[in-house]
């Protein structure tokens, strides 16, 4: 013991004399010990900066439940109120089903109204006829180009030179040529008015799907549609004008040729009658 | 990490050989001491003003802004109940859809169905009321009501082919143009139809439910177009016939003329 005792102490002084030997080493070693070693715990109870801090904590709680809870809770009631506007007096679901129905109800209208324009109405009896009126009832566009011949059958062909007065071959060319582009014209709107409904039933088809927010671009899509129906409406009748204004100046036409006939004949008549 | 540092560095200094080095290690360790080295516990008076900086903002900068927000909502709402959708205006406008169908619905409807026939014979009165009974399955006892009041094609031994072809090009013209009017006086009571249905539904519909009914309106008057044009095309058919018939006659009285020309200069001949 006496020996562990005497050999603990001789260390003590071996490290007592290093130490003594090596200060500035010490003095480092020491220095960033100090620099180094764990700050002291402030105590909750008593360091002063504990309490500002609650009471600081405490006063940023208190404001941010009254300003921005009180704020967001007004936002959140009046956003309420625009929700609740919104789901029973704008766009209540009840009205939006309603609508839907009505649309499909209108789908049924617009479907006897196809099958009412698809009945066939030909009447004619006669080989000839019936093969002019087949391509004027046809709505097919191509067809347009069989029409003259048709026509020529069943009308006859503008009389040859010697067979007519250019006066006559003028009128009669002129009545057939507005008489075949009518009907010509008359295929075409039917062809037109065809692809309009096809495309009315499609447009609608697409609202029975549709929500309200969309609703309004098929509505622009419809009235595009309307304003090009009602040009073509404009096309027909300008067509029907035109058939009807050579229709009158050929009547006007057969008038200023019988009064020229029955000028030529009173003439005709005055030099027989000076000759006897 | 700060007791690893201790140990590495002490190492160094007892091993150090000179006192340069010593020193060395001095300016080395306090350095690094100074940048691991935990930081300063703040002054009470920053602490405080970190503090009200955050009140501040609170109360400055946040709750301005939530005010905002709140009275933009506010603007909006009262926007929407009392400019865009007041409800005392969408119900007044439900009302005057009401009056008006009870007003105008019915009294049109009767305008509409006021009986114009005026044919007086029998044939011809069951040809008026065939052309308008708006019904399409009846087209057979049209052509049998026409035959009966305008006759039927000549045979062919009573007619030349021409005027047999112009006849019979004539007649079904007419007919045409009176089944397409059939077809399109009954399509016509259809789109009437369509139309009361969609007034009826816009006098209970909602603001966003309405864009259905315009749409399908729309769609609905492109059809009654397609139909005004069904009718425009007849009818530039029967006006085409019409003016071919007239030349047609004239090439007919151009071949007369020419053939009594000829007869007339034979018969000259002869005598």
């Amino acid at each position: 013991m006496k020996k562990a005792l005497s050999m603990g102490f001789e260390r003590c002084k071996c490290g007592l004399r290093w130490t003594w030997g090596h200060k500035l080493r010490v003095a480092v070693l020491a220095l960033v010990l100090v620099m180094l070693a764990p700050r002291q715990v402030k105590s909750q109870l008593l360091d002063p900066c504990c309490a500002i801090l609650v009471a600081g904590l405490t006063t940023i709680s208190s404001t941010m439940s009254n300003v921005i809870g009180g704020g967001l809770n007004s936002i959140l009631t009046v956003d309420r109120a625009i929700q609740n506007f919104e789901q029973t007096v704008v766009w209540p679901l009840a009205q939006v089903t309603q609508a839907h129905k009505l649309v499909n109800s209108t789908q049924s209208t617009f479907n006897m109204i196809q099958t009412v324009t698809r009945i066939p109405v030909n009447s004619a009896t006669l080989p000839a006829p019936q093969q002019l009126e087949q391509i004027l009832l046809s709505a097919d566009a191509n067809q347009i180009g069989q029409t003259s011949a048709s026509y020529s059958v069943v009308y006859g062909p503008v009389p040859n030179v010697t067979a007519a007065s250019q006066d006559v071959r003028n009128r009669i060319d002129m009545a057939d040529a507005a008489a075949q582009a009518a009907m010509k014209r008359s295929i075409a709107i039917d062809n037109l008015a065809n692809l309009e409904i096809q495309a009315a039933n499609q447009i609608n088809q697409s609202l029975q799907i549709a929500a309200p927010g969309s609703a309004p671009i098929i509505e622009a899509q419809a009235d595009a549609w309307l304003v090009r129906a009602n040009a073509y409406t404009q096309a027909a009748i300008a067509d029907l004008m035109r058939v009807r204004a050579i229709d009158l100046a050929d009547a006007g036409a057969n008038i200023k040729s019988g009064a020229t006939s029955t000028t030529n004949l009173g003439q005709e008549l005055i030099n027989l009658l000076k000759r006897r | 990490m700060t007791f690893l540092f201790f140990v590495i560095f002490s190492w160094f200094v007892v091993k150090a050989k000179t006192q340069r080095q010593v020193l060395a290690l001095a300016l080395a360790g306090t350095t690094a001491a100074v940048l691991v080295a935990p930081p300063r516990v703040q002054a009470q008076s920053s602490l405080v003003g970190a503090i009200q900086a955050v009140l501040n903002v609170i109360n400055g900068i946040i709750h301005t802004g939530l005010t905002s927000i709140n009275s933009v909502r506010t603007a909006i709402n009262s926007l929407y109940q009392n400019v865009v959708w007041p409800v005392q205006l969408i119900n007044l406008a439900r009302q005057q859809v009401t009056q008006m169908i009870a007003q105008y619905r019915n009294l049109m409807w009767g305008i509409l169905r006021i009986n114009v026939a005026s044919a007086t014979l029998p044939p011809t009165q069951q040809l008026e009321r065939v052309i308008r009974d708006q019904q399409t399955g009846d087209f057979a006892l049209l052509t049998t009501s026409y035959g009966n009041a305008y006759g039927p094609v000549p045979v062919s031994t009573a007619a030349s082919p021409p005027d047999r072809a112009m006849t019979d090009v004539d007649d079904a013209m007419a007919l045409d143009t009176l089944k397409t009017l059939k077809k399109t006086d009954e399509a016509g009571t259809l789109a009437l139809q369509a139309g009361d249905q969609l007034e009826s539904g816009a006098g209970v519909a909602a603001p966003g439910s309405s864009p259905f009914l315009t749409a399908t309106a729309v769609v609905a008057s492109i059809q009654c177009q397609a139909l005004t044009q069904k009718m425009l095309a007849a009818d530039l058919r029967q006006e085409a016939a019409r003016l071919a018939h007239e030349s047609a006659l004239l090439k007919r009285s151009t071949t007369y003329t020419g053939q009594v020309g000829d007869q007339i200069i034979n018969l000259l001949k002869r005598n």
